[in-house]
């Protein structure tokens, strides 16, 4: 029902002005400089054009339909703007505007009186108090706060404005694609719930991402998040862990029963895969965007020294996953390149030879084998900064040219990146996820690496991280195979 | 199940006592000890015979809580004296009661688990499932889940536990069956479902006979 309001053909913006520090400043410019791909209405009586736009007085003075409306001008106009909008068969609108039940009883009453309009004339109504939407789609960047990722598979709900832009601008900085993006803000209208249904049935989203500050309709959210998860998997992080519960129990189950740990069986029974922090969101959503979903729990472990190999271990170990041995065929395909004294076992420890080859081959012979379903690569990314360094001080010292360093700085870098394309080749062949983690990340360095294939590789920090991931989109498989067999 | 409520309702009870709790948790599909309430001495003689010693007794009425720090708890009586000299205690407590509660003494091989539902303002009523006995507050080893749950998710449930390896079998005492668990747990989700009047539940302690649970308590709050 929602699905025109995230991709309309023509917009227009209440309040739209070229004023700095405006709402409808930000959120015209946003659109234009975004280059949306539709006509676009600024109304505003009080000033002829906006950004070159004629303007109009009112919505109702637009010659052609309008698909979506923003309102950005102060609550008090609110229902007036309404009903412009109800006279011109606009049903679609994002309510920028604050001032509303965030404020106290006076602003609530409106808000009361807007939910029963729409209620009655059917008004799909995002806000007020958002931040606005975003679908890259469409390009059709409409947020107050200006940034703009790239068009992916990612699509985001969050109850929080300030939130939803850290989370937009990390994707933009690191190169992760968004499909939609919404700031639901005081959610008199449309509910979480309902932008999920949305996005559940939305070809274009692939992982779904929520911020959850509270939950209006718990039992129809349970419904829609655990049919969503059959389909694609949701990511949410929730404000108030630390909640108690109600003082009002009278019984020792309600004493237990913060709302928290309510919470946390409602993303059981859901599939829903919580976070516990900001970054773990971003570096879950990465996850979940870029690998094939794990099949199994057995990890195999290259790695460019031996002390990450045993911690990487350790870490899945502790959340379930397991480490096999090392299948006897693949310890003779590496007794003819390892040294003799290299361990025979997983992890499989390179020592601490950087030689892209070598990994190329021990990857490729782990990945392929069926003794494991993910294959956790330590160390050889990143650890190009070694070689660099030495040779950054040769060059300090005088006894090397610079373009000498130059070259040979180039020439490392197309050896990582060819082997991170291998990688995602490999990843397509064998259908496993393939996770890397990085000795020494540069500021300038990717953490995803996208070379257009089915896959992208995600460089992690930390092998917690890494690990981390791993375990929760192993998890989600189970929950989806163990209901998808009962309901199949 | 509506009957119990009903009357409890029409009383303006705020709770079932523990017959019509067991009652109600039976119909639900929980397993709970075979027990009979006595209205006089000689109906408590005859139901202790009937189940066999040695037998519980215990003060019954929906007003009654912390029955056993006002001394309203006897257990593993033997003898039709024990029995006797039982009921005259319960009941010479001057505390009002329905009667007095005969119940079968099993034994247990010290795991308890919990059982029981609240109503979250948000999610609406969900069942928990947890670490029982005296430690539960302590330990807070507890999952919870909105109801209705589906088998799935009650295996679930358990498998959350820190202290799930109890459920398996520990020390001499074989694996709890986890089906007839699971069972209840879906029972149990579907009565509070159902039946919107019923606030919160407790089923404190579940023990494990053998390899079966059976709740030997169970308290059900009804709505104001």
């Amino acid at each position: 029902m929602i699905e025109s309001l995230f991709n309309p053909g023509s917009v227009a913006v209440v309040g739209a002005s070229e004023v700095p520090l405006k709402w409808g400043t930000y959120i015209a410019s946003n659109i234009l400089d975004g280059k949306f791909n539709g006509r676009f209405y600024p109304v505003n009586p009080n000033v002829p054009e906006v950004f070159g736009y004629k303007t109009y007085p009112s919505l109702l003075d637009i010659p052609e339909p309008v698909d979506l409306v923003f309102i950005t001008t102060p609550s008090k106009t609110i229902m007036h703007i309404l009903q412009d909008c109800i006279e011109k068969g606009i049903t679609n609108i994002v309510m920028i505007t604050s001032g509303f039940s965030e404020t106290g009883k006076e602003g609530a009453m409106l808000e009361n009186d807007i939910v029963a309009l729409a209620q009655s004339r059917g008004l799909h109504i995002v806000g007020p108090n958002t931040m606005g939407i975003v679908n890259t789609h469409c390009s059709l960047y409409a947020t107050g706060t200006i940034t703009r990722p790239k068009p992916g598979g990612i699509s985001i709900i969050a109850q929080s404005g300030n939130l939803g832009f850290q989370i937009l601008e990390w994707a933009r900085s690191q190169n992760i694609g968004i499909s939609k993006f919404v700031g639901s803000g005081n959610e008199a209208v449309l509910k979480i719930e309902d932008y999920l249904e949305y996005y559940k049935s939305d070809s274009e989203t692939k992982v779904i991402l929520m911020y959850i500050e509270g939950i209006d309709d718990g039992k129809s959210f349970v419904e829609i998040a655990k049919n969503t998860s059959l389909k694609k998997p949701i990511i949410a992080l929730k404000a108030g862990r630390t909640e108690i519960g109600s003082k009002a129990a009278a019984s020792h189950t309600g004493a237990l029963a913060g709302s928290y740990s309510v919470f946390k069986g409602v993303v059981q029974q859901t599939g829903i895969v919580l976070a516990e922090s900001p970054k773990e969101l971003l570096s879950l959503s990465a996850a979940f965007d870029s690998f094939p979903l794990p099949k199994g729990n057995r990890i195999g472990i290259v790695t460019l020294g031996g002390g990450w190999g045993v911690i990487t271990a350790d870490e899945c170990v502790e959340r379930g996953l397991l480490i096999p041995e090392l299948p006897q065929s693949i310890v003779e395909e590496l007794d003819k390149r390892l040294p003799p004294f290299w361990s025979r076992g997983n992890p499989v420890d390179l020592v601490g030879q950087p030689d892209f080859q070598i990994f190329k081959d021990a990857v490729e012979l782990m990945v392929a084998n069926d003794a494991f379903d993910v294959v956790i690569v330590l160390g050889i990314i990143g650890a190009k900064v070694f070689a660099l360094r030495a040779a950054e001080s040769i060059l300090n010292l005088g006894k090397m040219e610079k373009s000498i360093y130059d070259d040979f700085m180039k020439s490392l870098n197309v050896l990582e990146k060819e082997f991170l394309d291998r990688l995602t080749e490999l990843m397509a062949i064998y259908n496993k996820p393939i996770v890397t983690v990085s000795f020494s990340k540069s500021f300038e360095d990717e953490t995803i690496h996208d070379c257009g294939g089915r896959f992208k590789c995600v460089i992690y920090d930390t092998p917690e991280e890494a690990v981390l991931c791993v375990a929760k989109m192993y998890n989600y498989y189970n929950y989806v195979t163990k209901r998808s067999m009962v309901y199949a | 199940m509506r009957e119990i409520l009903n009357q409890a309702i029409a009383k303006r009870q705020k709770a079932l006592s523990e017959f019509d709790s067991k009652q109600l948790m039976k119909m639900a599909g929980i397993p709970v000890s075979r027990n009979y309430l006595a209205k006089s001495k000689e109906e408590a003689l005859d139901y202790a015979q009937k189940l066999g010693f040695p037998v519980v007794l215990k003060g019954c009425s929906d007003t009654l809580t912390h029955k056993t720090e006002l001394g309203m708890v006897k257990l593993k009586l033997k003898t039709k004296e024990d029995v006797a000299n039982a009921y005259d205690e319960i009941t010479g407590k001057g505390i009002p009661l329905d009667g007095v509660l005969v119940q079968e003494w099993l034994d247990g091989d010290n795991r308890e688990f919990v059982l029981g539902s609240i109503k979250d303002p948000q999610f609406g009523p969900c069942v928990m499932f947890g670490l029982g006995g005296v430690f539960t507050e302590a330990l807070q080893d507890v999952s919870f889940r909105v109801a209705p749950i589906t088998s799935i998710d009650a295996y679930e449930m358990m498998d959350e536990l820190r202290t799930k390896k109890l459920l398996g079998p520990f020390r001499g005492s074989p694996a709890v069956d986890k089906e007839m668990l699971a069972r209840a747990l879906v029972g149990l989700s579907e009565l509070i479902n159902t039946y919107e009047e019923i606030a919160e539940i407790d089923i404190n302690p579940i023990i494990i006979n053998g390899d079966k649970p059976v709740a030997v308590d169970a308290l059900v709050i009804l709505k104001q």
